[in-house]
């Protein structure tokens, strides 16, 4: 049997053959299976064609031992739970050495970081064409953005990582705040995360701007440098005189923060400020909605009560709360030409998912295949979402109160923009689901580590590949045919559960009953390739009959039309 | 009160713009606000400084104009324009703001500061002045007018007309009458609108001139059993004036080994008397039939026998037939109806807001979806039974008139592509609705006589269909708003095609009509009914572009033209030669190319593990659908719906449309379908071209203009691609402007201030329940 396939810097680490595959669609099937330090691979050949079963390491949760009673000899058993919502299990006889053995490298290579090894990112070997480490400079980013200008100034303040350590370098703050001002400003937001600059509306100059949580606590202490830093944000932009603060957490819970040492803005002493909270759960609460929902996915449908099911999970209510939120960011900044400041906690996870979400509505930039990447690494990566601990790479402590599938909930409401506005997004679904999988495989170093500052440590752009330079050495692939550029379109998508839909494509897409439809845009496809083909043939003719026209002498009937004799008979 | 005090109407809002004045227009500076009126239509009542409320929230942008009540509609006229509102599609029977009386559900009278209100009925009376009048439509609209500074005297009048003339007692009372009577006193046909009333008395000219069979002679049955092959079966004649059943047509089509004096004996057993109905033919040689049951229980099994042998005898392999119950297998005509009311309260009554949380399980207990799959699943057992096991089938329903009419349509519709065309789509709805006497009269209600009769079964096979449509966006020749279109068109009670219960009822009602109006109807024998096939009566050409699907694939390969018959082919057709070598559509499985990963390829692709999937009790229909779907689909053959709950969707163009909150402004689906449209100008443009370099003339039937007229969305040059217009929303081509407002009174959500007066069903009087 041939070897199962490998990318460059990839190697075998155990192969057991009479393993069983129990499909919980199609039924068990034998075959060999590979463990290699990125995937484990299934192949039976039972099957007519060969039946494959090809899983990263990186997308294993826990991996568990099963009692399976019914497949005879193989009395073992074994599930995986994944990340992406299926748990494949496996079969095997007992007392096997070659099975025990694969099963070691499994657990070994499917949790690195818990083993002192290296994650694969770091062995991969594969080049392409375009380096996706490129694709974000923060300068040319702001740049883009107008920055800096008057009021705002990209500030180097953060260079050594010393004043906030999840922060990246670049900033863009307030021009005129002092430096010993800012130190303040520092000191009273919960882990040093400061108000800065997110996206600057180039017309009215509104700003959307990101930080934690002020330390306020139960004396309700104040900080008049903090109180001024807001006022001088708000003076930043001539068109209001209010400035509006959007605390993404409930209410109830921002009081429960208060009693600890955290808080929010009083508008008592923030004049001028609104506070408005968003009502959105915390990350605990949004991983037991991911866990519910594949719970009534996987593997088996309960049909006659599939919507019912799907209000239980909350998990599309949960979406719709995100969106509404950025929705209300946006239309503040756009219609009330207001500047907004938006926090969670600690204002790098639900402040992230708003921020981005209300850039996506409010720039079209942020549309396009790079105009995403950019938002990613900006408002995800450089800001400090704590991508391995909400992850977990390598690690096996699945247990961890600290995972939660924040990123996943954030493309969820991409997808339920791009749903709403079909022409409006240049990638496509697939895009969406690529940049899914990645999350997980730690085949690229793009989601690696937590905060800008362990990435520069770890030297991940000059040891792993980048997630964009595979996508962008193929933008085709990933591109949607419908876009039409909506520049200086702001999109307000419905957020309500009439418009919202389970992402089938990507939550139960190991389930083969539920395959994709056939999909309109490959219709669409194949009429760009009539067009291009006619267009073709159009311009062949237009060429022959002008080549035509100017060789013959006589210079009558120019138009092909009108041609006495037919340019061409046959096809 | 209300929060905001309405203003008072200003002399300003009844002149007409000051630009008049400065054109030096010879007409007069104040025009009186007239009712637009069609042939036929008389003016009822009226009522001057009427407010049209818009919005939900705030009466700033109502409208002030006239209210009236005619014979055919209620007519708000107005000088004032419309906010909000970026693009309007015109119907060229009805104004504006015009409702058809046949489209009203409910009338409700309110008079806010005595705290009453009440459920008009016909004839009754109302002891308050209203202040306010609320409509309810049949179409889920919710219309509203205020009558503070009207006249209360003849606001009230206007409310009782509007109540009194929405609830005819006889059938002859419906517009189409008055309408189509006009035309006998008036030859010259003097028109209305661009509208002749009688124009397209027998089928019309449909959409770019096609013509839609009616099946209202025998010539039409003729060509349908040529066109599918039915060699062995005929027009039988006995029907004729209607002799033997009521209910059903003049010409019906029965297997060739029966003689009509059988028939004739055998239909006395049958319930209606309705003999065994030929529907479609296999090209295997299966039978598609529809009956009713055999009343007779002593004839019953010996019936049966002979019509079962009868059909074997009409199929060329002698294949047995299968019979299926379908008052056994589907939900009633009841339970279609209760799931509508529901479905009507979630979309429109419950208040947006506070209903979106539980929208998906409101959604399940209304049951629509689940009848939706059902009628779609069962039509996918019988498609196995007729394509997969090759035997006859015979529906059987009690009357043969209510679910065998949904089942047997969709079963044509997934076999056969013809019924995919737009010509096909309509003469099926001809030929198993109109012809098989569904009681579209009843079923809809339009004399509001009785709840109980009530069902919209129509519009839960338009459903259906566009289930079918979502799957398969290139298998139909038209689109989704075609469909809706289609399904408002029921309420406009001028079309021969939705006004009866049976072509018999047609025939007695016109003989009546004629006769208390000294019509001589001639050879026709019928009141010349305009049909809805001939869209031209509501429509202009370009907006009946909206009908074009931009994606569809398939060629109306299968139509009779200028009576000449082509024979029906089932070989893969292609849209035209240039579709040759392109890969086709697999059926929505990656296509081979794509299913081999290319260099680099990191996409977890999914393996088409479906041919694989097995039930551990698998029927041989599921396997015969579950073998069907592993393979490509063809769209110019069968397809198949995909049946799980995921799959069955809400029809949001249809029941969302009027919804202000859920409308996606610059997106939807119409955005996706702007840029498709206008590729497929390009195309057709293209297409030209190459005919011109080539010398050959245009496509036969059309000049290269007409044929380029079938996109709305046209392209306008090769170059560059026009951008979306901003005025597409998610429920183009209609408006929520004006079209639903359920502005709270006193606070109190409309919804529950009229709950427990079982809005939409009951018209008992709320009289002077006090709030």
């Amino acid at each position: 049997m041939e070897e199962a396939p490998r990318f460059p810097g990839e190697s075998i680490k155990a192969i057991a053959k009479d393993v069983m595959y129990i499909c919980p669609f199609t039924g068990a099937v034998s075959g060999t299976l590979t463990v290699t330090d990125y995937k484990l691979y299934f192949k039976s050949l039972e099957r007519e064609p060969p039946f494959i079963l090809d899983v990263n390491l990186g997308v294993i949760s826990r991996l568990e031992t099963i009692g399976v009673q019914s497949h005879g000899e193989n009395s073992c058993g074994m599930e995986i739970v994944c990340k992406d919502m299926r748990n494949p299990r496996f079969a095997y006889k007992q007392e096997e050495q070659s099975k025990l053995e694969i099963f070691e490298n499994l657990t070994k290579h499917a949790f690195p970081v818990s083993n002192d090894l290296p994650l694969f990112a770091f062995l991969y070997k594969e080049k392409f064409p375009v380096d996706g480490w490129k694709v974000y400079d923060p300068v040319a980013e702001y740049k883009r953005q107008g920055l800096p200008n008057e009021s705002w100034t990209i500030s180097k303040v953060n260079s050594n990582y010393e004043l906030c350590d999840t922060y990246p370098a670049l900033l863009v703050i307030p021009t005129s705040i002092k430096d010993e001002d800012l130190r303040r400003v520092v000191a009273f937001r919960a882990k040093h995360r400061i108000p800065v600059l997110s996206w600057i509306h180039p017309e009215s100059q509104a700003t959307i701007t990101r930080c934690s949580q002020p330390l306020v606590g139960p004396s309700d202490k104040r900080c008049k440098e903090d109180e001024k830093y807001l006022q001088t944000i708000m003076d930043a932009n001539a068109q209001s005189h209010k400035l509006t603060i959007f605390d993404a957490r409930q209410n109830s819970v921002a009081d429960t923060n208060k009693a600890k040492e955290g808080g929010y803005e009083s508008e008592s002493f923030y004049t001028n400020a609104e506070l408005t909270f968003l009502e959105i759960p915390n990350i605990h609460v949004m991983r037991e909605s991911l866990r519910k929902l594949k719970e009534i996915t996987y593997p088996v449908i309960d049909e006659a009560k599939w919507l019912s099911n799907m209000d239980s999970t909350h998990w599309l209510e949960y979406i719709r709360l995100l969106l509404m939120g950025a929705v209300r960011i946006a239309d503040k900044l756009e219609s009330g030409k207001t500047s907004v400041v938006v926090h969670c906690s600690d204002g790098w996870d639900r402040t992230a998912q708003l921020t981005s979400l209300a850039m996506l509505m409010l720039d079209s930039y942020y549309r396009t295949i790079k105009g995403f990447e950019v938002l990613i690494e900006k408002e995800w990566i450089s800001f400090g979402h704590r991508f391995a601990v909400r992850v977990g790479h390598g690690d096996v402590n699945h247990t961890n109160s600290e995972r939660s599938p924040l990123f996943v909930q954030f493309i969820d409401c991409v997808w339920q923009m791009m749903r709403q506005f079909p022409a409006a997004f240049e990638f496509n679904e697939l895009f969406l689901i690529t940049i899914l999988d990645h999350l997980y495989s730690c085949l690229f170093g793009t989601f690696l580590y937590n905060s800008e500052q362990e990435r520069v440590k770890a030297e991940l752009h000059t040891k792993t590949v980048s997630l964009w330079s595979y996508i962008n050495s193929q933008p085709e692939e990933f591109t949607n045919p419908f876009y039409v550029n909506y520049e200086n379109h702001v999109l307000y998508p419905v957020a309500s559960l009439r418009h919202l839909e389970l992402w089938v494509d990507y939550y139960v897409r190991w389930n083969p009953r539920m395959r994709p439809q056939m999909p309109v845009h490959q219709n669409l496809k194949e009429l760009l390739v009539i067009r291009s083909e006619l267009q073709k043939k159009v311009d062949e003719l237009h060429r022959e009959a002008s080549t035509r026209s100017l060789s013959s002498s006589s210079d009558r009937g120019s138009s092909p039309s009108h041609s006495a004799t037919p340019v061409h008979t046959t096809v | 009160m209300f929060p905001v005090k309405p203003l008072k109407p200003t002399f300003k809002s009844y002149l007409p713009p000051l630009q008049t004045e400065v054109k030096n227009s010879p007409q007069p500076t104040v025009r009186k606000l007239e009712a637009k009126l069609l042939p036929g239509e008389i003016v009822v009542n009226e009522v001057n400084f009427v407010r049209k409320c818009i919005a939900t929230d705030t009466s700033k942008q109502d409208l002030w104009g006239k209210l009236v009540c005619t014979n055919f509609k209620i007519s708000f006229i107005t000088d004032d324009a419309v906010p909000l509102l970026k693009f309007q599609y015109r119907n060229k029977l009805l104004g504006e703001h015009d409702i058809p009386l046949t489209c009203i559900e409910q009338v409700v009278t309110v008079n806010d500061s005595k705290r009453k209100q009440k459920v008009l009925g016909s004839n009754q009376k109302l002891k308050f002045n209203p202040t306010e009048l609320i409509i309810y439509c049949k179409d889920f609209r919710i219309v509203r007018f205020r009558f503070d500074e009207a006249g209360p005297e003849s606001a009230k009048k206007v409310c009782l007309a509007i109540a009194h003339y929405s609830q005819p007692a006889d059938p002859q009372l419906l517009f189409g009458f008055e309408y189509v009577g006009k035309r006998y006193y008036n030859p010259a046909g003097d028109k209305v609108n661009g509208v002749d009333p009688a124009g397209g008395g027998d089928g019309g000219g449909g959409v770019e001139g096609v013509q839609t069979p009616l099946f209202d002679r025998s010539s039409d049955w003729d060509r349908e059993i040529k066109r599918t092959g039915g060699s062995e079966w005929r027009v039988c004649s006995i029907n004729e004036s209607y002799v033997i059943s009521l209910s059903l047509p003049e010409y019906c089509v029965v297997p060739v080994s029966l003689a009509d004096q059988d028939l004739k004996q055998f239909s006395i057993f049958f319930t209606g008397q309705r003999i065994p109905l030929w529907c479609w033919n296999h090209p295997n040689g299966s039978a598609l039939v529809r009956m009713s049951t055999i009343k007779d229980m002593v004839q019953q099994r010996k019936l049966d026998q002979r019509i079962c042998n009868a059909i074997t005898r009409s199929h060329p392999q002698r294949s047995d037939v299968y019979k299926s119950d379908l008052d056994k297998s589907l939900p009633t005509i009841q339970d279609v109806q209760a799931a509508f009311v529901r479905l009507k309260h979630i979309c429109v009554i419950d208040p947006f807001e506070e209903s979106d949380e539980k929208w998906l399980s409101s959604m399940e207990s209304t049951h629509w979806l689940e009848y939706v799959r059902s009628f779609l699943k069962h039509s996918a057992e019988l498609v196995y039974m007729l394509d997969g096991k090759h035997v006859s089938v015979i529906l059987q329903e009690e009357e043969d008139r209510d679910l065998n009419c949904v089942i047997s349509s969709l079963v044509q519709v997934m076999l056969d592509p013809h019924f995919r065309s737009i010509a096909g789509f309509q003469s099926l709805v001809q030929k198993e609705w109109v012809m098989a006497g569904y009681r579209f009269l009843d079923r809809c209600n339009h004399l509001k006589k009785s709840d109980k009769v009530e069902s919209p079964l129509f519009l839960l096979f338009l459903d259906c269909v566009w289930q079918l449509l979502d799957q398969y966006p290139a298998a139909f020749e038209f689109t989704e708003t075609y469909l809706t279109v289609l399904s408002d068109s029921l309420w406009i009670p001028v079309f021969s095609t939705f006004l009866f219960n049976c072509p018999q009822q047609r025939a007695e009602h016109s003989r009546e009509f004629a006769r208390s109006k000294n019509i001589h109807l001639g050879d026709e024998k019928v009141l010349q009914f305009p049909s809805v096939w001939d869209w031209s009566q509501q429509f202009t050409a370009k907006d009946q572009a909206l009908f074009n699907n931009p994606l569809y694939v398939g060629k109306s390969a299968t139509c009779v033209q200028n009576g000449a018959v082509k024979t029906f082919k089932r070989t893969k057709k292609n849209y035209s030669s240039t579709l040759r070598g392109i890969p086709s559509l697999r059926n929505g499985l990656l296509s081979e190319q794509e299913l081999i990963p290319r260099r680099n390829s990191l996409v977890l692709r999914l393996k088409p593990e479906f041919s694989l999937l097995k039930e551990p009790q698998e029927s041989p229909s599921d396997q015969y659908i579950r073998e069907w779907f592993s393979k490509p689909a063809d769209l110019q053959g069968l397809i198949l719906p995909q049946l799980l709950s995921s799959h069955i969707k809400v029809w949001k163009l249809c029941f969302l449309r009027w919804i202000p909150e859920a409308q996606i402004n610059n997106g939807g689906y119409i955005t996706a379908f702007h840029k498709v449209s206008v590729l497929a100008d390009e195309i057709e443009m293209l297409q030209n071209r190459l005919r011109q370099y080539k010398g050959t003339p245009s496509t036969p039937g059309g000049s290269p203009e007409t044929e380029r007229c079938k996109m709305y969305f046209r392209a306008s040059n090769l170059s560059d691609t026009p951008p979306t217009p901003e005025y597409l929303t998610s429920s183009f081509p209609f408006s929520p402007v004006g079209n639903l407002c359920r502005r709270s009174i006193l606070g109190t959500p409309l919804s529950k201030f009229l709950s427990g007066a079982k809005i939409w069903i009951s018209t008992e009087t709320l009289a002077n329940e006090t709030l």
